[in-house]
């Protein structure tokens, strides 16, 4: 514990030091904090994992809060692992990723300060078990990460999309303290350890609630596509790859102390996932910011994360051991490959506006010639986030298929049921996650460029740049080959909730193709190298039918591309067509302009604005601006105060 | 054996039906073996490559042959649990593939291709997987086993179950093998930019890398059909693919293609039956009784 507190410091004052040090040497140091806290917590992390072990201690914060516990369980350590990983590739990424700011002379101590101080408060997340202590790393995370966030706070986008993130995330906070309250009520203690099995299923529903807007659930997650465009990459990567994964964090943590859940509330989680995996990915192919694109896909991820998760609780609920352990690894893994990909998708994708300086990817193409790095790990990032074969995202998404056929087992009607048009969903979400991103990555790096932003760039991003993203592929690439080695990071997380053997010898049999796969391609590769050898392979023009005098305008859009499949799903998004006919002979000016609204934006997150506009506006009278009122509002309230105590003392 | 006879007949089957087409407009049509004539002139010719495109387009074609032939061994060698959804899921990272290539290009004749491609296929793998995962439930095996002999059951139902899987299956060979209703092979002209169009600028080696890819991805879902009615003798598989044969060119000489908009009665159908197959499944479970 010893190692983790001296992290915890080495992030701390690493921080602090930001405040005062010279521009060139910030993110030098921040770096160097960075590897040095990661390599202090990989050792207890390590051991814990390995030994399913429990640290605990009170750590400094004892004078602060009374009985402040500290524990660092497998759960917490799989997070930590993620944490201080994913975060240490931010920091090199930020370092060229800041450097032209650092040139326009931006100051980014306070920024750099942030960075580490989200850092720790998500390391504090995992670790505290207090309810007090939670709640204030819970918060901080929030605030640090807002303030990260509105980096570039000039523009207006970025501070209201700060705010709109800000006050969500207050709301899911609100349910937090409701579900802690209650939880304290009925047991009488802030340690988590003394909830075990006293979760009632009402406190699961608010903190599930409170906990799902952190991870961007439909429909509370309306707050997720509208932060992510804005924030640098280095943060969007984390809020993105990290930050989400603590939503789920506390729901494992609160079914952990559950028990035995109920086959409704299952069914709920259930149904709750399959609904955010099928609108995230869905709104993801509607989009033409690639950003914004990229936060959708998210929202599929995590959907696909409690689509796991629901899976083991419906094998809890049901007594299926096979069905469960299947579910809670598939859930574990996917939270790992998904920090993996899609930290690598957000620096692919920042290293694209770095160079191209726009977000629209209708306004790219051809990116592939200047950038030939980033375009190879954007393109190995789409088929490991769209789950195919031989990436890592795959084998998360097997799991979870198994999962759902292994329920078979139990012989129960309605579960068939819902298994089999679970199966079905997931699939039509695999396939979409396809068109998702072949259009992304087709419109955004092959072709002939379709506008002078696109024509001007004329190389790469520097290769220390590539280097986290090079290493996060690698990652992805290693996992789908040898899982049945890296299951066993998440294996004792996953024997917290049900003590049965891991599916070992079937991924060793996934590992054998996804390497044969690989050796089927190299020697494919190399026949066609061989036939070709000594024979004329000549570049002439893309071949037009005919036609004489091609432009980069006649190309497919990502519009276009998605166009004839989004046509058949018209019921599920609310399309805005402005076009204007031509109505004469002759060609005239001419505009066609389109929107796709979010159904659940739409239907419910915004009357539940106007509503709420509505009842605050009744209220305007109480801020008034005169000192004079606040003061008597003062004096009120401590009149109050002092009445209900002593007539509570009476 | 089976694998290879699967590696070696793509192209039969392909002249096959192209066959059996000239006879039924009353031409004697070429060889049964000219595809495999095709095939050889084309690997021996160099290539022409369009100078917008990148490394994808070269390594595309590979890597979509590849992936058809790692589902292959998927299909008839090996089984384990959840051996399909690799299958399935390797057949997409092929198409994945052949997606970008012809992306790639800058062509807009071939990013329509690709753009319809990606649209009507997606509804195929729901399809399969709420078929297999319920015949998997009735079986009690998760993998392709689970389909074999289905339809030499005594049950009445579990018959009328295998009838509508091999229907099912059946409209996706045309989907997936780009055949009409769906698409026209005969053609790349604007009615029906799907699967041709989407190969417009590859030559050479890589065409009949492509062309070799498509007709073994139809084959093996052929093959699946020929699993179903009977897996026991090759001669009966072999038959069976014959049959399946016949009656895509029969389908394409007395009927035409779809309208473009629609395609998605004819995928809705599919996802359709399927669930009939899902209904017939929970009914045998019930034990027959309503």
């Amino acid at each position: 514990m010893t190692l983790i507190t001296s992290a915890i410091w080495v992030y701390t004052i690493g921080g602090i030091l930001q405040l005062f040090l010279k521009e060139e040497n910030k993110c030098n140091l921040l770096i160097i904090t960075n590897f040095v806290a990661a390599a202090l917590l990989a050792m207890p992390v390590m051991f814990v994992l390995a030994n399913n072990a429990v640290v605990e201690s009170s750590l400094w914060m004892g004078m602060l809060v009374k009985n402040a516990i500290f524990r660092l369980d497998s759960l917490s350590a799989f997070f930590i692992l993620i944490i201080a990983g994913i975060g240490f590739l931010g920091t090199i990424y930020s370092k060229s990723y800041l450097a032209p700011y650092i040139e326009k002379g931006k100051k980014i101590g306070s920024h750099l300060f942030l960075f580490n101080l989200f850092i720790v408060s998500m390391i504090l997340v995992t670790l505290s078990q207090n309810i007090i202590f939670f709640l204030i790393s819970w918060e901080l995370m929030s605030f640090s990460s807002f303030l990260l966030m509105i980096f570039e706070n000039e523009e207006k986008e970025v501070r209201q999309s700060g705010i709109n993130y800000l006050i969500t995330m207050h709301v899911g906070v609100m349910f937090l303290t409701v579900g802690f309250i209650l939880m304290y009520l009925k047991t009488g203690s802030l340690d988590f350890a003394s909830f075990n099995g006293k979760i009632s299923e009402l406190v699961f529903a608010i903190m599930f609630i409170g906990f799902g807007i952190k991870a961007g659930i439909v429909p509370l997650h309306s707050w997720l596509p509208k932060a992510h465009p804005v924030a640098p990459t280095h943060i969007s990567a984390l809020m993105s790859g990290v930050m989400i994964k603590t939503g789920i964090y506390g729901i494992l943590r609160m079914l952990f102390y559950t028990g035995r859940p109920t086959i409704t509330i299952s069914y709920c989680v259930l149904i709750i996932g399959l609904l955010s995996a099928f609108f995230g990915i869905l709104y993801a192919v509607a989009q033409r910011n690639y950003k914004k694109m990229l936060a959708y896909s998210s929202i599929e991820n995590i959907g696909i994360i409690i689509t796991g998760l629901a899976v083991g609780m419906l094998g809890l609920a049901y007594g299926n051991y096979v069905m469960c352990v299947l579910g809670f690894l598939g859930c574990f893994m996917h939270i790992l490959n998904h920090s993996i990909f899609k930290t690598l998708m957000f620096f692919t994708a920042g290293s694209v506006y770095t160079q191209a300086h726009t977000k629209d990817m209708e306004k790219l193409g051809g990116l592939v010639h200047p950038m030939k790095g980033t375009a190879l790990a954007f393109l190995l990032g789409s088929i490991a986030i769209s789950a195919l074969p031989p990436f890592n995202g795959f084998i998360s998404e097997f799991l979870i298929y198994l999962g759902f056929l292994n329920s078979f087992s139990s012989h129960n009607y309605f579960l068939f049921t819902v298994m089999v048009a679970a199966i079905g969903i997931l699939a039509f979400v695999g396939a979409m996650a396809l068109i998702a991103f072949t259009n992304a990555f087709s419109i955004i790096f092959l072709g002939s460029p379709r506008t002078e932003k696109a024509e001007h760039v004329e190389n790469d991003v520097p290769s220390v740049m590539l280097l986290p993203i090079y290493v996060l592929a690698f990652c992805a690439l290693v996992i789908g080959l040898f899982p049945q080695m890296f299951v066993n990071i998440a294996a004792f997380p996953v024997l917290n909730y049900v003590n049965v053997i891991m599916p070992h010898k079937l991924l060793a049999v996934i590992s054998t193709f996804n390497i044969s796969l690989f050796v089927v391609i190299a020697a494919v590769l190399g026949l066609r190298a061989l036939l070709l050898k000594n024979k004329k392979v000549e570049k002439r023009e893309t071949w037009g039918c005919g036609y004489q005098f091609p432009s980069a305008k006649i190309q497919y859009s990502a519009n276009s591309f998605t166009r004839p499949f989004l046509g058949f799903l018209t019921p599920f998004f609310i399309r805005e067509l402005h076009f204007t006919q031509i109505k004469e002979l002759f060609p005239q000016k001419t505009s066609f302009k389109s929107r796709i609204f979010d159904l659940f934006e739409y239907y419910i997150v915004k009357p539940i604005v106007i509503v709420d506009e509505f009842i605050i506006s009744k209220f305007y009278w109480i801020q008034s601006g005169h000192t004079q009122k606040y003061l008597i509002y003062g004096v009120v309230f401590l009149v109050l105060a002092i009445a209900l105590l002593i007539g509570g003392k009476i | 054996m089976m694998f290879l006879i699967v590696l070696i007949l793509p192209f039969f089957f392909i002249g096959l039906i192209n066959k059996m087409k000239a006879i039924y407009v009353g031409k004697q049509g070429a060889s049964i073996f000219q595809p495999y004539y095709d095939f050889f002139k084309l690997i021996k010719k160099g290539e022409v490559i369009s100078d917008t495109s990148s490394f994808v387009f070269q390594i595309a074609p590979s890597i979509n042959l590849a992936c058809t032939i790692i589902a292959a061994v998927l299909l008839t060698l090996f089984h384990f649990e959840g051996d399909f959804i690799l299958f399935s899921y390797v057949l997409a990272l092929g198409k994945f593939f052949s997606v970008i290539a012809a992306m790639d290009t800058g062509s807009s004749f071939e990013g329509m291709g690709a753009s319809r491609e990606v649209s009507y296929t997606s509804f195929v793998e729901p399809a399969f997987f709420i078929i297999i995962g319920s015949l998997a439930a009735l079986s009690g095996h998760y993998s392709f086993l689970s389909i074999f002999g289905l339809l030499q059951s005594k049950n009445e139902i579990v018959m009328l179950i295998a009838i509508l899987a091999v229907f099912a299956i059946f409209m996706m060979i045309l989907i997936e093998g780009s055949r009409v209703p769906i698409d026209d092979p005969k053609t790349h002209l604007e009615l029906t930019m799907i699967h041709e169009v989407m190969v417009l600028d590859n030559s050479g080696v890589d065409l009949a890398f492509i062309h070799y890819a498509s007709a073994l991805k139809m084959l093996l879902f052929s093959a699946l059909i020929a699993a179903i009615i009977c897996p026991q003798y090759l001669w009966a598989s072999l038959l069976v693919i014959l049959f399946i044969a016949f009656l895509i060119a029969t389908i394409e000489s007395i009927g035409a293609r779809i309208r473009l908009t629609h395609i998605i009665e004819y995928t809705f159908t599919m996802i359709a039956v399927a669930l009939i197959v899902m209904a017939l499944v929970l009914l045998i479970m019930h034990g027959g009784r309503f």
